[in-house]
């Protein structure tokens, strides 16, 4: 089976969500199929310069091709065109428009699936939202894996993503809650999906003593794993660990890794490890009592599931459905909304071990369920399999003309996200939690 | 009863209680209809309802940031009522506020412009051509100058107007929007004071029945004049001189209180006592009203039932006790208010005894030898 990954961006040092996971996915499903990585000579996704050499590259065993960028972005224009489409009645034209401006316009990486697609049985593109998944979806729709890697903002509520939810031969979502938001958006129950993620290489032995010695951590601490920056809730969770070790004076540390593009409080209590390599991030969350997930808006926290690999409770943002839903469906940790509620879910994790090992254990019998590489891999295949035995059952719906693209008749696409259900998806027990989310059996949690 | 089968009382009723036995932020240990979890029995949502049901009880009312929002809206509402106000007020607060000030084009036929050649133009240039060459004809029978002259003031008028309006609205866009965002932060505000208030007015409550419980545990735990009450009872009720019906118990700290007053007014607490005792002295002497000796006054005679103990009996009490012991209870005293006077000591022709007030207990203090009072429960909840 020969099968094209297509993503914005592709690299060993390329760390964000969507590439790591396409990276993960093309390098394990290289063990049962043929796999071909089509990109960009991008490395930044906030300009799309080309920094990479256009042509035929390798990492880690799998080919990469590589298309130059044909424009890179100009930010003023894009949040110009973001303003118009996110909150006004617009075009399908000004959305056209704006994908464009969001790039990364690589016409070169789309005319190359248009000619040559037929070679790979199946492509998945990642990212619903950039300019090679939309166009690599209508370039080769009856051969289009989507892996839309959508988070709950006004980017999908998009009318033109629409038709591509709706014509493309399977759609592998992150969450449950992600697909209930592209189904309910875009009407596209016909088309096959599945509840996959991603899986991580967590590794057999974590030393967590090697870690408080290497980093100096002797007290008891949390961890935060990620990008610090305010739009993953950083600034809150530093408000409410402050708070918390004022109320508590508690011996309390938070740990964080990652490069930081907000100020970190200099407080004793707040330790920066900045970049870390993988095997150290691992030892980190061994030693952590739990990790913390600040973040507003996720579509599969892969460091969550890390965590909960090693046995580590998580503490969740409560108004992120999809971390909510997943700690609802593993039974391996808790969220919080406002400091309050953080405190004290902090310290029902701190002070009762039996609760703390019981979510840890949970966790890790939820990621060994749902998340492991033999799961995940066969899940594609399966997905590969079922969509091979059947022809396709369904077309893209072509663009409309010139002048049906220039009526502004689409409402602001941040008043339809707005206006969405929200909520975890709950499959467990008898129905629904907060939102009114219909319940997805894919995600296992028996 | 509140009683276990020895008799006692059971052990939650020593020391601290309530959820502030371990201070304010600690969380109150585990119920015990909350067994110790297991990995079946771990559930989530379960978890998070026992936390928010700790937070809510250990801080009375606790809403969130977006409940006291919505609260603050439902407010909102309640105060720009549009059957008392103004019907239209909220929809214009919220539309000014909402709204970018973003004011129309004036419409084309205020925007006219009207210029000298106005009158001539046409798209066809040969009738602009025909029009002008016939102008001076037009001229002979009338002078279109003032009109052309009006209008194009009128124009320019027009113009201004439109653009002071612009402004106008803007300026009255941006004070709805001010206007709102005051209001509405106001109104947030007075939720959120309102919500702690009444979270203060629980814990002062509940405040209150602790104090409320710990003064009748203080007083049935008050060491009770045995000596006195024993030789009263030994006693043929006829020795016995019938003073008030007043509970002894509160006598005596109305003696203190009177000496307290007394120290107060520069007299000096030692001073009185030992007129006390000097009167006490001479009434033991005496012997009493049976044996013939100075007749005991009685201002409330009538009132003097059966089971009345007589002031004799809390002076042999009092003599009984050791001196360091005889001073007044602080707690007592704070409780007696000044009470009208219903009997006077019999005065001495040497001495000028104080006035004697007898108190008057308050309404649900305990009677001094009444059984224990039941426990009222918890003090907090």
């Amino acid at each position: 089976m020969k099968l094209a990954v297509v993503v914005q961006r592709y690299g060993p040092a390329i760390n964000g969500g969507a590439e790591l996971h396409a990276r993960y996915i093309a390098e394990h499903l290289a063990e049962s199929a043929d796999v071909r990585v089509l990109t960009t000579c991008a490395a930044d996704y906030l300009t799309w310069r080309n920094e990479f050499s256009a042509g035929v590259d390798e990492v880690n065993g799998i080919p990469v091709e590589r298309f130059a960028v044909d424009r890179e972005r100009e930010l003023e224009e894009f949040g110009r065109l973001s303003e118009r489409v996110f909150n006004r009645t617009h075009s399908l034209d000004d959305e056209l428009k704006w994908l464009d401006s969001e790039g990364p316009l690589s016409r070169g990486l789309i005319e190359r699936l248009r000619s040559s697609g037929d070679e790979f049985e199946f492509v998945l593109l990642f990212s619903a939202r950039y300019y090679q998944a939309y166009y690599g979806a209508r370039a080769v729709p009856h051969r289009a894996v989507l892996v839309p890697t959508a988070e709950r903002e006004p980017s999908i509520g998009l009318g033109l993503f629409r038709p591509i939810f709706r014509g493309v031969r399977a759609i592998m979502y992150n969450s449950p809650e992600e697909r209930a938001a592209i189904t309910a958006l875009s009407d596209n129950s016909h088309v096959p999906g599945v509840v996959v993620g991603v899986g991580s290489d967590v590794p057999e032995h974590v030393d967590p003593e090697r870690a408080r010695a290497k980093f100096g951590l002797p007290n008891r601490f949390i961890v935060y794993v990620g990008r610090i920056d305010a739009n993953k809730g950083c600034g809150e969770l530093f408000q409410h660990f402050l708070q918390y070790l004022e109320r508590s004076g508690r011996e309390l540390d938070l740990v964080l890794i990652g490069s930081a593009v907000m100020p970190v409080p200099a407080h004793p209590r707040i330790r920066h490890l900045g970049f870390v390599s993988d095997q150290d991030k691992f030892d980190v969350i061994a030693a952590a009592d739990l990790l913390v997930m600040p973040s507003f808006f996720e579509s599969l926290s892969m460091v969550a599931l890390e965590a909960w690999a090693l046995g580590k409770p998580v503490l969740a943002n409560a108004h992120c459905d999809v971390l909510v839903g997943q700690c609802l469906r593993s039974n391996a940790g808790l969220y919080y909304d406002g400091a309050l509620e953080f405190g004290a879910a902090l310290e029902m994790i701190l002070d009762e071990p039996g609760l703390s090992a019981t979510l840890g254990a949970n966790g890790r019998a939820f990621f060994r369920r749902n998340y492991t590489w033999p799961v995940i891999v066969r899940k594609y295949l399966d997905m590969f399999e079922q969509l091979t035995a059947s022809p396709p059952a369904h077309a893209m719906e072509p663009l409309p003309g010139w002048f049906a693209r220039r009526s502004r008749s689409l409402p602001p696409s941040a008043a339809l996200v707005e206006a969405l259900p929200a909520g975890p998806v709950h499959t467990r027990g008898a129905g629904a939690a907060a939102g009114s989310w219909r319940n997805h059996p894919q995600e296992s949690t028996a | 009863m509140d009683q276990n089968t020895q008799g006692r009382r059971p052990h939650y009723n020593r020391g601290r209680r309530g959820p502030d036995r371990r201070g304010p932020d600690r969380r109150t240990p585990q119920s015990h209809d909350q067994p110790e979890r297991s990995s079946e029995n771990v559930d989530d949502e379960q978890i998070m309802r026992d936390i928010r049901a700790r937070i809510s009880q250990r801080h009375g009312i606790e809403l969130s940031t977006q409940q006291i929002q919505e609260l603050a809206a439902r407010r909102l509402e309640a105060i720009l009522d549009p059957r008392s106000v103004n019907p239209t007020l909220m929809q214009q607060l919220r539309r000014g506020a909402d709204a970018a000030p973003e004011m129309p084009p004036p419409t084309g036929d205020a925007a006219y412009t009207f210029e000298d050649s106005t009158l001539y133009e046409s798209h066809r240039g040969f009738l602009r051509f025909m029009r002008r060459l016939l102008n001076p004809i037009l001229k002979l029978f009338f002078n279109p100058n003032p009109i052309v002259h009006a209008l194009h003031t009128q124009a320019a008028l027009n113009r201004d107007a439109a653009a002071r309006e612009a402004e106008r609205q803007r300026l009255q866009g941006e004070w709805n929007a001010l206007h709102y965002e005051i209001l509405q932060r106001l109104v947030t505000e007075v939720s959120r004071v309102s919500v702690e208030m009444q979270a203060l007015s629980l814990r002062v409550e509940s405040l209150g029945a602790r104090v409320d419980f710990n003064d009748r545990k203080l007083r049935a735990m008050e060491p009770a004049p045995q000596g006195g009450r024993a030789q009263s009872q030994s006693r043929p009720p006829a020795e016995q001189p019938q003073v008030a019906a007043q509970p002894p118990a509160s006598v005596e700290p109305a003696a203190a209180a009177a000496d307290g007053a007394a120290a107060a007014d520069g007299s000096g607490t030692s001073e009185g006592t030992r007129r006390r005792r000097r009167r006490r002295r001479g009434r033991r002497g005496s012997g009493g009203a049976a044996e013939g000796g100075a007749a005991v006054v009685v201002a409330g005679e009538g009132l003097a039932g059966p089971d009345t103990i007589g002031l004799n009996d809390l002076d042999e009490g009092d003599d009984d006790e050791p001196e360091g012991l005889s001073g007044p209870e602080p707690v007592a005293a704070a409780d007696v208010a000044p009470a009208p006077p219903v009997a006077e000591e019999p005065r001495e022709p040497a001495v000028a005894a104080p006035p004697f007030e007898q108190p008057t207990p308050p309404p649900d203090e305990p009677a001094p030898h009444a059984p224990e009072p039941p426990d009222p429960g918890p003090p907090d909840r």
